[in-house]
């Protein structure tokens, strides 16, 4: 059955008629059209679908999509401001850390999450910030390279 | 006219910051760092039916019936499809198509297509699929090649004796002279576990089929859509004029999708049943049973070699538990022979391959197709010799290498060859010198260093399809907007294709890279190609863009020429201009020889091809053709490790690899591809495998799947390596599946400093070491005892 | 494509409010952080009639210092009990469990009580519905019978959360709410050795928090093998308390997870108790953990290899801790 939903998506509040079953990432996928938030694995494996809700990195694939009412969800579609990308979004550009680019959107905003705790990560925290997130092109040098680059720490490799 | 002011001084090109050899970010990095970029499953599809599969759970059977009458009964079922209705079978090798997309009389595996259904809703699909009722005949099933191998048993495929697809004997230079000559001769037996390719977007495919024109349009995750276009034309019997098949962004592929798959037929046959769009969204687990990826393999290996590390001969038989159908399979057993040569100066090979078939989900083709568990056999025997004699790992595979320019005993020319150089960089960069063997142990940490070689084709001389076409073909497109549009049908599916072409042609025009737009995969507007496989892209459609650009070059030369009143022999090209060389105040802009250059003839498109010239195609002898190539990447990698002893874990501390990719167009994208190969060859080492039970998959899941976390993952430096391939597009070659294959043997090397213990199967995984080092406690209790 | 079965969601705001939620719907079922429950869910591993999401109850997300105590309500997620100061400084062992589950973002959603009442898991147990189907199902889920031991009455899957071992080394305490009030009782009595019924919970009671002392005088500390560095589930997972005073060892409990269908408390480790821990002492842990260990064949790892590393673990970080603890 579906119920109203409120909550804000990317800033702006919206209040929709959603399935009390419905998982976050169909409502942001098919409700939406936010189609960024990709969907990688059966669920909860490999974090392709990562989202900041109230600025902490999550799972759409195994969170419902009512347990955020009245949160602030971001998804990778927010983060290019007045036709801006973020500095995350364009050092991955730059540094080459998307080549398929599936598992890009989660793996940034897993970035995003831990660079507004963190400006300043070193190597290891990074990793440790993307642990969830699994990407099949890089051997993940190259994510690691891009949020560095991103924070403005030269590439310690 | 609102054009811009064309009265802008040019000067002659200084080399564009986007043509070859820039580190330029991906042309289609954008779209994928915004969440912009559509995969197939990110399409518009409103309205589409869902699509869903049923799929096998006997893993062989005689399939007597199958009875979808309650399944057509279900309100909202707009179409069922069983093997009744395609007839045809496929393949990706035209001698060996023995595949129907939905089982036709027999099952052969866990998870093959018996039905799929088309609903307007998921649920609806879902209760469709459980109405569908299966009459069988259970069959004895095998799920090792020693089983199916058996003197009396079932056939798999009847035309098949002893269930083996294809046996592979061939020799090459004299071997028994060989051994007869060598100082030290060992044998050694290798096995290596399956593993999938394990792209990150699961399976997904759109087809929409218009009743009234009768005309089909498929949209999948290819990689190759000319395949796939074909296949489809020929299991639903439709002019391929009739089809057309888009290929969106696509994320990963790694040889899942080199061939045409069932699913892109299935959906095609749904969309035509019920006569309108059908999405067929996979879910991860069946990405795993639809499978293709590296074959379960045996491998018994035999080198001679001199006193001073020369090899004499190499014998190796290879076997390889094929699965259900035929698929890739036979190139998968033809190259694990023919590339045990290209890499370095070996005499005389004898192989014997054989391809089994077993009631597992089809293998095919995976990154380093054919080359790497025979290259890790290779490599981790060459090393065990060379300790035997003495010889530093390094040492002794300097001992053999190649000069190039060469010609193998199998007939594979070597044009290009920088494997001594990759080998003087890894051995510096590791401190391989001062520190191999010197490691030591740390309390319960084990230190080690290992290195290997590997190498890999630039595209296979041989096309799949013999059609008397260029083995690539790409065009140019200009138009009164003075923009270039790049039409190619290469299969972008995140190696970067489509920026190495877009640099190319940057490159030769000299324009600035923002008049150029590619457009790709699409039949309809872009040229066929023969696709992302067995890393041909960058040498044979880069070569074709380059002929493609040249070609641009000439029709817009002699515009320039017209308008300045100057014979083409007197235009100075300045890319986005021309000016007369003996007069540089004297311009044209660009816009303005497009003017020209279209005047009377209208939009201008222009081809340019590439075709592998004869000689390159392999030797006359028997087998002398697999394998063949115009051009072999080299690579070198030291890999250092820490293995804690008592747990039997392994962590990869840092990675050297060296690649001699000819040239690198984009040397930014060269080490990405050969961060990913090695890290892919780190999973297939150390933690991935299929694992089946009776032939039912458990490890269908990222959980029981082991692809490495970024925490798993270590900072691998990549060194390139610069040969200049006379034949390769500015002198470049393959680099991203190369160096995939060194990493096991590596590793091997390197877990046997740190532990004592050499393993010879593949993955080399904490139980085992840990089992390892149980044996080797005990032994040395045992030893202390009896003193 | 990711159709869930039907089921009614329901936010309380308070635990009182949650209990009666679920007393009103018996067939519902208390979702917190979802990281187990919804996969789960996806799979069809379990049916609800209603989602009772306790994210909207306040009560349950506090970490209270209580004098010598420190209660952790049950909401609270991992990731904040990783970080937060007086567990990373005075409860190393829980910090560290938290700390090893799953990924950061798994972690950021999941709570403790998500994490205590983990389903348990087997590689037979955790697939998709048409996997299941295909292999006729098995006693933990629509089907007879055990598919890791033929001949088994019981069910074998594995209790895989972290953070249990931590806790119930260092003696913590549950508060469980049910419509007759709250009860408290030792940690490990939550669970029972019964991969089908591991939780000792009546139907509809919710745990509320976990108090646990805050005893300077025991160190602890958590470790796990897994097969990756990140996201798996603990093959074996160890939590060593010990109390050294004088150059002698007074106080020493161990608890491992993921292998037994519960978190198990390690038996006999009073005869190493009252002298220093020597090479015959270590020998005995390792005895005791192996008679406690029950490890079967519900991973893809050998439960030979689980067994062997607990006890390596337990051996290890004795010695750790001892060494420390000068």
């Amino acid at each position: 059955m579906k119920t109203m939903l409120r909550l804000s998506v990317n800033g702006k509040p919206r209040e929709d008629a959603v399935a009390e079953n419905a998982l976050l990432i169909d409502y942001l996928r098919d409700a939406l059209a936010l189609t960024g938030t990709k969907q990688g694995c059966d669920g909860g494996e490999c974090g392709a679908c990562t989202v900041l809700v109230d600025g902490q990195p999550r799972l759409a694939c195994s969170t419902l999509a009512h347990s955020v009412a009245g949160r602030e969800v971001e998804t990778v579609e927010s983060l290019s401001q007045e036709g801006n990308i973020s500095r995350l979004q364009r050092s991955f550009h730059e540094n080459l850390g998307a080549q398929c680019g599936f598992c890009t959107p989660g793996m940034i905003m897993a970035a995003e999450a831990l660079l507004r705790v963190n400006p300043k990560p070193d190597r290891d925290q990074i990793r440790a910030a993307l642990a969830g997130n699994l990407c099949r092109c890089t051997g993940y040098v190259k994510i690691v390279d891009s949020v560095e680059a991103a924070c403005g720490r030269e590439h310690a490799l | 006219m609102n054009a811009p002011d064309r009265k802008v001084k040019l000067t002659p090109t200084t080399k564009s910051d986007r043509g070859v050899g820039a580190r330029m970010p991906l042309v289609d990095g954008i779209e994928k760092v915004t969440g912009t970029a559509r995969y197939t499953a990110d399409l518009p599809a409103n309205g589409a039916l869902v699509g869903k599969i049923l799929r096998s759970t006997y893993a062989h059977a005689e399939l007597l019936e199958v009875d979808i009458s309650e399944a057509l009964k279900v309100p909202g079922v707009r179409a069922v499809v069983t093997g009744s209705d395609c007839d045809v079978p496929y393949g990706v090798i035209p001698i060996a198509q023995n595949e129907f997309p939905l089982a036709r009389g027999r099952i052969r595996y866990i998870g093959e297509p018996v039905a799929a259904v088309a609903a307007v809703d998921e649920a609806t699909a879902n209760l469709a699929l459980s109405r569908i009722r299966l009459r069988v005949r259970e069959l004895p099933a095998y799920f090792k090649a020693t089983d199916a191998r058996v003197a009396d048993a079932v056939l798999l495929h009847e035309n098949k004796a002893g269930n083996i697809e294809r046996a592979v004997h061939n020799e090459f230079g004299d071997t028994a002279a060989g051994f007869a000559a060598a100082d030290l001769i060992r044998e050694e037996s290798y096995e290596c576990a399956e593993v999938h390719h394990a792209m990150m977007e699961p399976n997904a495919a759109i087809a929409s089929y218009d009743p009234e024109r009768g005309h089909l349009t498929l949209w999948s995750v290819t990689q190759v859509p000319y395949y796939v276009h074909l296949t489809v034309a020929q299991c639903l019997k439709m002019e391929a004029a009739h089809i057309r098949v888009i290929k969106p962004f696509v994320g990963g592929g790694f040889g899942h999708r080199v061939e045409p798959l069932n699913f892109e037929v299935i959906v095609s046959l749904l969309a035509r049943a019920a006569r309108g769009t059908v999405r067929l969204l996979m879910t991860r687990e069946e990405a795993f049973l639809t499978h293709r990826g590296r074959p379960e393999t045996q491998i018994r290996i035999k080198l001679g070699l001199k006193r001073d590390g020369r090899m004499t001969a190499c014998e190796a038989e290879v076997v390889q538990r094929g699965g259900a159908y035929g698929g890739y399979g036979l190139v998968t057993i033809l190259y694990s022979g023919a590339l045990l040569n290209g890499l370095y100066d070996l005499p005389a090979v004898k192989y014997d391959g054989y391809r089994v078939y077993s009631n597992t989900p089809p293998c095919g083709a995976m990154r380093g197709h054919g080359t790497v568990n025979i290259r890790f056999a290779f490599e981790s025997l060459l090393d065990t010799m060379a300790a035997e004699l003495g010889i530093d790992p390094i040492a002794i595979r300097r001992k053999n290498l190649l000069q190039a320019p060469t010609e193998t005993i199998n007939g594979l020319k070597v044009m290009s060859y920088g494997l001594g150089d990759c080998l003087d960089w890894v051995e510096r960069a590791s401190g391989w010198k001062e520190r191999k063997g010197k490691l030591g142990r740390q309390g319960n940490i084990g230190k080690g260093l290992g290195m290997a070689c590997s190498h890999f084709v630039s595209g296979s001389a041989k096309p799949v399809h013999f059609t008397g076409q260029p083995h690539a073909t790409i065009a140019l497109r200009l138009d009164f907007d003075g923009g270039i549009t790049i039409l190619t049908g290469a299969a972008d599916i995140g190696q970067g294709s489509s920026t190495i072409i877009t640099q190319i042609v940057t490159e030769v025009l000299g324009v600035d890279h923002r008049r150029l737009r590619l457009i790709a995969n699409d039949s309809a507007i872009t040229p066929k190609d023969n696709g992302s496989y067995s890393s041909r892209v960058t040498f044979m459609v880069g070569n074709a863009a380059a002929d493609a650009a040249q070609n641009l070059k000439t029709l817009l030369v002699a515009a320039a020429a017209r308008r300045l009143k100057v014979t083409e022999a007197e235009v100075e090209w300045y890319g986005e201009g021309a000016a007369i060389a003996a007069d540089p105040d004297q311009q044209v802009a660009f816009e303005d020889i497009a003017e020209e250059a279209l005047v009377g003839v209208g939009m201008l498109t222009v081809n340019g091809t590439f075709t592998c010239p004869i000689e390159f195609q392999g030797g006359k002898q028997r087998g002398g053709a697999v394998g063949s190539t115009m051009g072999f990447s080299y690579a070198a990698q030291a890999i250092e490790v820490s293995v804690d002893l008592d747990l039997g874990k392994i962590a990869i501390d840092k990675v050297w690899c060296a690649i001699d990719c000819g040239f690198a167009i984009n040397p930014m994208s060269v080490e990405g591809q050969v961060q990913g190969a090695i890290w892919m060859g780190m999973g297939q080492a150390m933690s991935e495998e299929t694992v089946y039970e009776n032939g039912r998959h458990k490890a269908v899941n990222f959980m029981d799947y082991g692809v490495p976390t970024i925490i798993d993952s270590p900072d691998i430096e990549v060194h390139i390596v610069e040969s200049m391939d006379p034949n390769g597009p500015f002198g470049a070659k393959e680099a991203s599946e190369g160096p995939l294959s060194g990493f096991m043997s590596a590793l091997a090397a390197a877990v046997e400093e740190a532990t004592g213990h050499r393993f010879r199967m593949l993955p080399i995984t904490p139980e085992k070491i840990f089992a390892v080092r149980q044996e080797q406690l005990a032994a040395a209790a045992n030893e202390v005892t009896s003193q | 494509m990711n159709a869930l079965p039907e089921f009614h969601y329901l936010r309380p705001a308070t635990a009182a409010d949650a209990v009666r939620m679920h007393a009103a719907s018996p067939a519902s079922h208390y979702i917190a952080g979802g990281t187990d429950l919804m996969p789960n869910l996806r799979r069809g591993l379990v049916t609800i009639g209603a989602a009772i999401d306790l994210g909207g109850v306040k009560e349950l997300g506090e970490i209270v210092e209580q004098g010598n105590t420190l209660r952790i309500g049950s909401g609270v997620s991992l990731a904040q009990i990783a970080a937060h100061p007086v567990v990373q400084a005075r409860l190393p062992a829980v910090a560290q469990a938290a700390l090893g589950v799953a990924g950061p973002t798994h972690r950021a959603a999941a709570t403790l009580g998500g994490n205590l009442c983990l389903d348990t898991r087997c590689n037979y147990y955790n697939q998709s519905e048409a996997w299941r189907a295909g292999n006729n199902y098995c006693m933990k889920r629509d089907g007879e019978g055990c598919r890791v031991a033929k001949k088994s009455k019981r069910c074998y899957a594995a209790f895989s959360g972290d953070v249990a071992p931590a806790l119930i080394a260092l003696g913590a305490e549950v508060e469980i709410l049910g419509t007759e009030g709250v009860r408290r009782q030792p940690l490990l009595e939550l669970y029972r050795d019964d991969g089908m019924k591991w939780l000792t919970l009546a139907p509809g009671e919710l745990l509320v928090a976990v108090q646990v002392s805050l005893d300077d005088a025991w160190v602890s500390a958590y470790e796990k093998v897994r097969m990756r560095g990140a996201i798996d589930f603990p093959l074996a997972g160890v939590a060593v308390a010990l109390r050294r005073e004088k150059g002698v060892l007074t106080g020493l409990r161990i608890a491992c997870t993921g292998v037994a269908s519960q978190p198990i408390a390690i038996d006999g480790l009073d005869a190493v108790l009252g002298r220093p821990l020597d090479a015959a002492a270590l020998a005995t842990i390792s005895e005791q953990a192996d008679l406690a260990n029950r490890s079967m064949k519900t991973t893809l790892v050998d439960a030979l290899y689980r067994r062997g590393v607990s006890l390596v673990l337990a051996k290890r970080l004795t010695q750790r801790l001892w060494d420390a603890a000068v």
